[in-house]
């Protein structure tokens, strides 16, 4: 009465078994869960506000200036570039009471910290203005204003605006101006 | 050999067995499937996103519509208004990151139901987000906000913008304010004339930093900004010296008029200047601020006399300013040439506040020149949308 | 010998095929997840931001010839921006001047833009 005629369908069963377990356990082993707190995020808010406060820096507060556009009014950022004291090469102009690169550092890190309430953001920056040397044909920068020196490991993003500086910058040998620069900074968070 | 054919309906229990274990492992197998769907959520993963548009929406878009502005449209008609957007625009360029006072004092209005009016016109999308839109400008410890509090995560985006503030005039002797000294010979009429004038066509089209609408005075369409002007130390202007310790009394200023009076400029060979054919009067709503009284008046015809002892305030509000330049004959905004006339009865001779002998017009000119108004500033803001 | 009865073999090839379908559905699914790309990189991507300001400061420097600067510092300006741009900003600007000659009255200004993503070209016209 009992005999081994419906073995093999016991053994077929386990056989199936094993392999559909063996396959799950190797798809689920295997499949990446994506989570939402990837840097791109961050880095998309940062780059946002801090093209936002360099933009606002290169506003005029005003239109006092009246109807004669552009060389009568200049906008903050203009006038910290303009300021910029240059070690080699071109002659800057004579240094007074106004210091660009505690300005950039107060007007800037007000614009990037400010929150709606009363908590500020803490962000840090590296600010230098990149010029075009006709002498010697090739970029330079100048160090503007930083509030903290780059160590290496932090993962920085980084912001430019346009300024036209009514200034030499070096390379200049006639002293003739306006010249257009850029102004970059590197914005991160600890 | 012939097999036996087995129809008896049993089955072995070898093949029971086995196929009890195939259907037990296929079936949890089965149910591990939605595993593979974790991470396919789409709702929880865009919040950032979601915040990151809306704050493009608000901060550099101008709205829909933006000529005729949605935030003059009438409470009626906010079916009409298919986006929300608070950045400065003249109907033709718009400056992202500025923003009008005009449409922040509309969004922020309390008329708009939470969620629903934000969500179909600033949010978007079919999934209810919770959201927090707040806005705060320097100088003020207020801070705008629409929506709930905020929870332990969401999603964020934050701002910086800046607000255009209005301009005005400041009218009186004192060194700061402008001192047009109008004194004449005529210190023994009592009714003086103050006129404002308001040249449209200038003020649209001869803006500093070539018509920047950031740096504009916009009396017309889509919604400028009012404008407000400020009489101030009158009680010095007069002739005779207030003086208090020899008995000599303040002067009397009774404000017994203001007329509002509309014309065209029209080129009169070498330039632009009032139509010969003179001004019609228009109708239109403004405040007044006496004294510093916070209270506004309003004058009509049968309001009496007013009397001022330091200093009046007159604030036109934006939407005025655009309907006076549609009014008259020939309703087209930008030639538009307004004048304001404060009429002054005064018991001591003045001729300060005769405007009649300034040149060319006659009055005095709200124009762009820092010396007579004080220029729009920008003010600065930061704006934060978080969305959950 | 007897012939093995290989009357089971259709519960082995359905665990096969279960598997089959498990495997096949979970390596649609990975893929879908790497090949899409999140929005806040796209956000990076797009120069919105650098293509508004290089606009910007080409209107603003050709608006300064020829009342502030000659046309001959208009060309030096021109240089700095090209050339900053592509040093710093990995993006080519150039762009041109077409000065009023009578009876045109407007200043044209072809700018064209290209980072190797996205390319931008603009005619801007003088009031």
């Amino acid at each position: 009465m009992v005999n081994d005629r419906g073995q093999l369908y016991t053994i077929e069963g386990i056989a199936a078994s094993m392999i559909m377990l063996f396959t799950t356990f190797l798809v689920l082993n295997a499949t990446t869960v994506y989570t939402p707190g990837d840097s791109h995020i961050s880095d998309m808010q940062l780059e946002q506000i801090g093209t936002d406060s360099l933009r606002m820096m290169n506003m005029q507060e005003n239109g006092s200036a009246g109807t004669n556009p552009l060389i009568a009014g200049t906008s903050p950022l203009q006038d910290m570039v303009d300021n910029l004291p240059v070690v080699n090469g071109a002659i800057a102009p004579a240094p007074d009471a106004f210091d660009p690169t505690n300005a950039f550092n107060v007007t800037f890190t007000n614009y990037v910290d400010n929150k709606t309430g009363s908590e500020t953001d803490n962000l840090h920056y590296t600010a230098s203005v990149t010029y075009y040397d006709i002498a010697n044909k090739t970029t330079g920068s100048l160090l503007l204003s930083a509030n903290r020196n780059l160590s290496g490991v932090e993962h920085p993003v980084r912001v430019t605006e346009w300024v036209i500086a009514y200034r030499p910058v070096p390379g200049d040998v006639t002293l003739t101006e306006p010249r257009v620069v850029l102004v970059e900074v590197l914005l991160w968070r600890d | 050999m012939r097999t036996k054919r087995n129809d008896a309906g049993n089955l072995s229990i070898d093949f029971l067995v086995g196929f009890t274990i195939f259907m037990v492992t296929f079936i949890y197998v089965a149910t591990l499937i939605p595993s593979l769907f974790l991470n396919l959520q789409g709702y929880s993963i865009d919040y950032n996103a979601v915040a990151y548009r809306t704050g493009v929406i608000l901060v550099e878009d101008p709205g829909m519509p933006y000529n005729p502005p949605w935030e003059s449209l009438p409470v009626s008609y906010e079916g009409n208004i298919l986006r929300f957007g608070l950045a400065l625009s003249d109907g033709t360029t718009t400056i992202p990151n500025v923003l009008s006072t005009v449409k922040i004092n509309q969004f922020f209005c309390s008329t708009w139901v939470y969620p629903d009016d934000y969500e179909s016109r600033a949010l978007f999308g079919s999934y209810p987000y919770h959201f927090n839109i707040s806005l705060q400008t320097a100088g003020s410890n207020v801070t705008r906000s629409v929506g709930e509090v905020l929870p332990e995560n969401y999603g964020y985006s934050r701002r910086v913008v800046k607000v255009k503030e209005e301009s005005y005039a400041t009218i009186g002797p004192d060194t700061g304010s402008w001192h047009p000294d109008y004194r004449t010979d005529d210190y023994n009429v009592t009714t003086h004339l103050f006129t404002i004038f308001l040249n449209y066509t200038a003020l649209s089209e001869n803006g500093p930093y070539y018509n920047n609408p950031a740096y504009q005075i916009n009396p017309i369409s889509p919604m400028g900004e009012g404008i407000m002007v400020n009489l101030t130390d009158l009680e010095n202007t007069t002739d005779t010296v207030y003086d208090a310790a020899h008995g000599i009394p303040p002067p009397l200023i009774n404000l017994t008029d203001i007329q509002v009076e509309r014309s065209v400029m029209v080129y009169n060979g070498y330039g632009y200047s009032p139509s010969n054919k003179g001004f019609t009067p228009v109708q239109g709503s403004y405040e007044l601020y006496i004294d510093g009284n916070s209270t506004a008046y309003s004058f009509t015809p049968t309001t009496p006399p007013l009397n001022i002892t330091s200093n009046v305030s007159l604030v036109i509000n934006p939407f005025t300013l655009n309907s006076w330049g549609s009014q008259g004959i020939n309703p087209s905004g930008k030639i538009t040439a307004l004048n304001i006339t404060l009429q002054f009865e005064l018991s001591h001779g003045d001729g300060f506040l005769n405007s009649t002998q300034s040149q060319p017009y006659g009055a005095f000119d709200y124009n762009y020149d820092p010396a007579n108004v004080t220029q729009p500033a920008l003010q600065d803001g930061v704006m934060e949308v978080a969305v959950w | 010998m007897a012939r093995l009865s290989d009357d089971a073999q259709w519960i082995v090839m359905m665990g096969f095929v279960v598997s089959f379908s498990f495997f096949f559905l979970a390596m649609i699914l990975n893929q879908s997840t790497v090949v899409g790309q999140t929005s806040a990189e796209s956000v990076l991507d797009f120069p919105k931001n650098d293509i508004r300001d290089v606009r910007s400061v080409i209107i603003q420097s050709t608006s300064l010839v020829p009342v502030n600067i000659t046309a001959a510092h208009g060309l030096i300006l021109q240089n700095d921006i090209e050339t900053i741009s592509l040093m710093r900003k990995n993006a080519i600007v150039t762009y041109s001047v077409e000065w009023p000659a009578p009876p045109v009255t407007e200043t044209f200004v072809n700018i064209h833009y290209n980072n190797g993503v996205t390319a931008y070209n603009e005619t801007w016209q003088s009031l």
